[in-house]
């Protein structure tokens, strides 16, 4: 995938936070899903997880909304954007 | 679940105009109360015998269940001189108390639950504002809210581009400032003061402070009550009942800002009586 099609984005999405709970990266997927977003975990670690994210920009913003409030056992602090180069791989 | 940070907080129980002896018995998370006059005039709360802490403050009567930590928070427009303050009365709805605060922050149902009052369509968009959880203050504020809005006050005659802000200075009270049309520069007052009378019901009191010379106290009243009568009837049929802090069965966007920061707050306070804290 090339990136940034007209309505297509393709970012590094960071969540930063109390959100090293086996509970949110599968959270995280059920929730890409249901929006119909590609998304590939690059990064799940104490405090950080990183993952790459490829759909309409609106769909992004709602992960995003979706990730901030997160399951109840996770806190998230922030959640940076960046464009991303390459694909996912989902 | 009652024993949240929930129980150390302000409620509303009661309208300080219809304080009587002879008492007045409600609820409040579960419990039951008596709100009464004492023989000295003041307001008197109890819960099976035990004197709880009580304020008197923006024409209602608050208690508290626990132990307040900190005082009821503070209005600066009821001091204000010039305003005329309206108590609304009560509306009895059947879902959560947190539901009912955030439905009066989710400004998108305008044009569709309050068709051709507080907006209309296709005047459906919500343009972007801003959100923030004041830390010292410890309140969630929604500012530089705009909104086209048919009829946005009582006082107003025609379409105006109304502009909001949302406060929750408390987890089951909100106080939204908006546009005064007779007087630019001012806000009107427009407060929700929520009684959870369980997890999953609750009194609804609104109560406002206005710059508004010519409208009757009936129709201030009756305007009012309509909107929250058009309300009652979406916030009774949400489902789930109880506001999820799990937002695993909703898929909140970006005109849920507010909302999604109210969550937050509650979730990072540990104020969730009447919430549900896993998606189902």
């Amino acid at each position: 995938m090339t990136g940034q099609k007209q309505d297509q984005l393709h970012e590094r999405m960071t969540i930063r936070g109390a959100v090293d709970s086996a509970s949110f990266v599968p959270w995280i997927r059920r929730h890409a899903a249901k929006l119909g977003l590609r998304q590939e975990i690059r990064h799940a670690g104490p405090g950080r997880i990183e993952l790459d994210v490829a759909g309409p920009v609106e769909l992004i913003d709602m992960l995003e909304m979706g990730c901030s409030l997160g399951p109840i056992d996770v806190w998230v602090e922030t959640i940076t954007r960046t464009p991303a180069a390459g694909g996912t791989g989902g | 679940m009652t024993q949240d940070a929930m129980i150390d907080e302000w409620y509303p129980v009661g309208l300080v105009s219809r304080l009587d002896g002879n008492g007045r018995k409600t609820a409040l998370m579960g419990e039951p109360i008596e709100v009464a006059s004492d023989t000295d005039g003041s307001a008197r709360v109890t819960s099976k015998g035990r004197v709880l802490p009580v304020r008197v403050r923006y024409g209602h009567v608050w208690a508290s269940l626990g132990q307040p930590q900190k005082e009821l928070f503070a209005i600066p427009e009821a001091d204000q001189p010039g305003r005329r303050f309206v108590d609304v009365g009560v509306v009895r709805v059947r879902c959560s108390p947190l539901r009912a605060v955030e439905n009066f922050l989710d400004i998108a149902h305008f044009p569709f639950v309050h068709t051709d009052i507080l907006g209309s369509e296709p005047h459906t968009e919500v343009q972007n504002y801003k959100v923030e959880i004041r830390e010292d203050a410890d309140e969630v504020w929604a500012t530089q809210v705009k909104f086209y809005q048919p009829q946005a006050a009582r006082s107003a005659s025609g379409g105006i581009t109304t502009e909001y802000m949302y406060r929750v200075p408390a987890p089951t009270c909100s106080v939204l400032y908006k546009t005064c049309p007779p007087r630019p520069g001012e806000w009107d007052v427009i407060t929700l003061f929520v009684q959870p009378l369980a997890e999953d019901l609750c009194d609804v009191w609104p109560w406002m402070a206005l710059f508004d010379d010519e409208s009757s106290m009936t129709d201030l009243i009756h305007f009012q009550q309509t909107i929250f009568l058009q309300d009652r009837s979406i916030l009774e049929n949400q489902i789930p009942r109880l506001l999820p802090l799990d937002p695993g069965m909703e898929i909140p966007t970006r005109a849920d800002l507010t909302s999604v920061a109210y969550r937050r707050w509650l979730k990072r306070r540990g104020y969730t009586y009447g919430a549900q804290l896993v998606a189902q």
